[in-house]
């Protein structure tokens, strides 16, 4: 079984990757993208930390994944609707260009 | 305690190596992305040395969205499923929770079943039109 | 099971969600509009039930994760009357929905149970899934005119930051379970301070605060603000300034005074100072606003800036403050924007022709909004004075031992007086201002002109007479062991 540090600093390259993604890219898929790494570096994290815990028998870390990948699904599936209703309105998934509330 | 606090300390790295990574894809993509390094001929979608005949994005009809974005929905559901599945015989042999392990399964079934009467009846499996 | 009866309500509201959700497919196209007032007796009727919900004191179920206890109580009553509201504002407002208007109302009764499992979570599992499930509904709500592209842009504004915080929410949620070992909030609290004081948990513990401040509107985290305020249809807009605030600070509470207990005096200090910025923030920009439903999304700022400062305070008084505050808040939000659905002007997305000139439209509506004003404002015979001055007398009470006192004390003047600025305007506006519009007088509904009295009555009856809701407050808080 690989150390636990390496899990984690896998885990935190994962969100530092989907929180650039989401920072930089304008496209909205990507950015849908970056949002879905940042969650399942968490899981990754509570996977490592169960797996490493003085006592597997807590299961509460793996409950919790299980609920974070449900949670995400439907967040993706909302996310991809908005983003096909922004393509259908402006022909263009660039959320730079959706920009008229300011004030 | 602590000898358990120490075993976390590479977790201490991870909040700042986080950050240097973020902090340095942005710079790098300032560094290295910088414009002018393309062109037409460069753009245009690699196809084994010709040229492409033909747009490379080949629209696909809106519907497959749909069923894309249904099938995640319940797709993903199995997560639930597949520990209520592993563990059920284990339900059955306490009497306490002989009948909760059914009807909690029974009852989230029948909520994703209102789903798919609603998906139904609203068309989203409506191939024709 | 012993769990079932305790989530009664949560299952009451669930069903209620399908069932209209169902009813839709087999109802004619002009009945539609109609489900609303049937989602509205519905919860009218959970509510009611809520009173039948007599336990001895605290209930836990599920290992601990869900508890029921007066504070839980409070809060869903809370939730349940906001939901109230907003489903009869929402039924005035459908014909302005292209599609799905029975959507619409099951998806804010999904929201709704997602807030009421919220108010009872004691554990991060069920925070985590409670707030994603107000989440998802809400990015739905908010781009829910589909074809307007102002409410399309606050959904993709209001999805992105979400999601975001809620990345964050859950990686702080992992840290602390890698360090506590433990994700109930009762048993964070047994490990005593020196495992929470532990660096990664407190890294942890700032995540989690990224997810729950971007739902109360602290600053930094209220970026999305303005623009999902001006941008998302009306009913929407209530129900966030209302619902999903409170939600965040439910679990806020429940958060710092009983898994965090321990280390008070770490987050006291902390919380103090972004309720500082948050009121400058909010109230400095507030003062420029033209836009009305903009306005209400920086004020929607202040107060949370006002809320998070009696949540410092960190004592029984402090969240006493907290729960009534809340409630004032509540009916000052749904009086102003129950006149913002009714008073519309077709064809105009800017709100001034709304305001300017109501009380020859409808004198009514614009005596909700002059008491709505008032009310969010702070001026004594309405009830949103009696929540500042309990905010006030909670940081007062504390005295010396509440973390920079003077500056706090200084800086919430300042924002009640600044906020007396921006909301009289308002009131100006509606009163001594040119009009150039025709005046059709404004017909209002019967279901909705209940809705208006009760809000009336609600701003009038806690500013006068405070004594039975704060009761209720203070009774709540000490249910929790305070």
């Amino acid at each position: 079984m690989a150390p636990l540090h390496q899990y984690l600093l896998l885990s935190a390259l994962l969100f530092g990757i989907g929180l650039a993604g989401v920072l930089t890219r304008r496209n909205g898929l990507i950015t849908l993208m970056g949002i879905e790494l940042m969650l399942n570096a968490a899981n990754l994290n509570f996977i490592a930390f169960w797996r490493h815990s003085p006592n597997p028998e807590a299961i509460e870390g793996v409950l919790l994944t299980m609920f974070a990948i449900g949670v995400a699904a439907a967040e993706v599936a909302v996310g991809l609707a908005l983003v096909i209703a922004i393509y259908r309105r402006y022909r263009s998934v660039n959320l730079d260009e959706v920009d008229q509330l300011k004030g | 305690m602590s000898s358990q606090l120490e075993q976390f300390i590479p977790v201490l790295m991870l909040g700042a190596f986080a950050v240097i990574v973020t902090v340095g894809m942005l710079l790098l993509s300032v560094v290295l992305g910088r414009r002018g390094r393309n062109s037409r001929m460069k753009n245009i979608a690699y196809e084994c040395g010709m040229i492409p005949i033909g747009p490379s994005n080949v629209r696909l009809s809106v519907k497959f969205y749909l069923v894309a974005m249904l099938f995640i929905l319940f797709d993903i559901e199995v997560v639930f499923l597949y520990p209520w599945a592993v563990i059920y015989r284990e339900l059955l042999a306490e009497p306490a929770m002989k009948n909760v392990a059914l009807i909690s399964m029974v009852s989230f079934l029948g909520i994703l079943f209102a789903g798919y009467l609603y998906a139904v009846k609203k068309g989203a499996f409506d191939w024709k039109d | 099971m012993k769990g079932l009866e305790l989530i009664g309500l949560e299952i009451a509201v669930i069903a209620a969600g399908i069932a209209i959700l169902l009813l839709d497919l087999w109802t004619a196209k002009e009945d539609k509009r109609r489900l609303g007032y049937a989602a509205a007796l519905l919860v009218g009727v959970i509510f009611l039930a809520s009173f039948a919900m007599l336990f001895e004191g605290r209930q836990e179920a599920f290992h601990g994760m869900y508890v029921l206890d007066e504070f839980a109580l409070f809060f869903k009553r809370f939730f349940l009357i906001a939901a109230l509201l907003v489903l009869l504002i929402s039924v005035e407002f459908a014909d302005r929905f292209e599609s799905g208007v029975a959507e619409y109302y099951a998806i804010t009764l999904f929201a709704l149970a997602g807030m009421m499992f919220a108010a009872s979570a004691n554990d991060f599992t069920l925070l985590f899934v409670s707030i994603e499930l107000v989440a998802v509904c809400f990015y739905v709500l908010v781009s829910f005119q589909r074809q307007r592209d102002r409410s399309l842009e606050a959904g993709v504004k209001y999805l992105i930051t979400g999601a975001l915080s809620g990345g964050f929410l859950v990686y702080g949620i992992a840290l602390i379970y890698g360090t506590a070992g433990t994700l109930n909030f009762r048993e964070l609290a047994s490990l005593g301070p020196e495992v929470l004081e532990s660096r990664l948990l407190l890294l942890g513990l700032l995540f989690v605060f990224v997810g729950l401040g971007f739902k109360i509107a602290v600053v930094p985290f209220q970026i999305w603000v303005p623009d999902v305020y001006q941008g998302a249809p009306v009913p929407t807009t209530a129900f966030l300034a209302a619902g999903s605030k409170g939600a965040g600070v439910v679990l806020l509470a429940r958060l710092l005074y009983t898994g965090l207990r321990p280390i008070a005096d770490r987050w006291g200090p902390v919380l103090v100072m972004l309720a500082m910025l948050t009121i400058l923030y909010g109230g400095l920009c507030a003062i420029p606003q033209r836009n009305f439903r903009r306005l209400m999304g920086y004020s929607s700022i202040v107060n949370a800036g006002f809320i998070l400062l009696a949540l410092a305070a960190g004592t029984a008084d402090g969240l006493a403050a907290t729960l009534f505050y809340l409630a004032a808040y509540l009916y000052g939000v749904m009086g102003a924007f129950v006149v913002l659905c009714l008073a519309r002007c077709p064809g105009q997305e800017d709100e001034t022709c709304v305001l300017a000139g109501l009380h020859h439209r409808s004198p009514l509506l614009a005596a909700t909004l002059t008491l709505a004003m008032v009310s969010l404002a702070g001026i004594p015979p309405a009830a949103g004075f009696f929540g500042k001055f309990q905010v006030f007398k909670a940081v007062i009470g504390q005295g010396a031992a509440f973390p920079y006192p003077a500056w706090a004390l200084g800086v919430a003047v300042f924002g009640a007086v600044v906020s007396l600025y921006f909301y009289l305007n308002v009131v100006r506006t509606v009163f001594w201002s040119s009009t150039s519009e025709s005046v059709a007088p404004i017909r209002i509904s019967h279901a909705t002109r209940w809705a208006v009295y009760l809000v009336i009555f609600a701003i009038l009856w806690l500013g006068i007479l405070p004594g039975a809701i704060l009761n209720l407050a203070e009774y709540a808080v000490h249910s929790m062991g305070l």
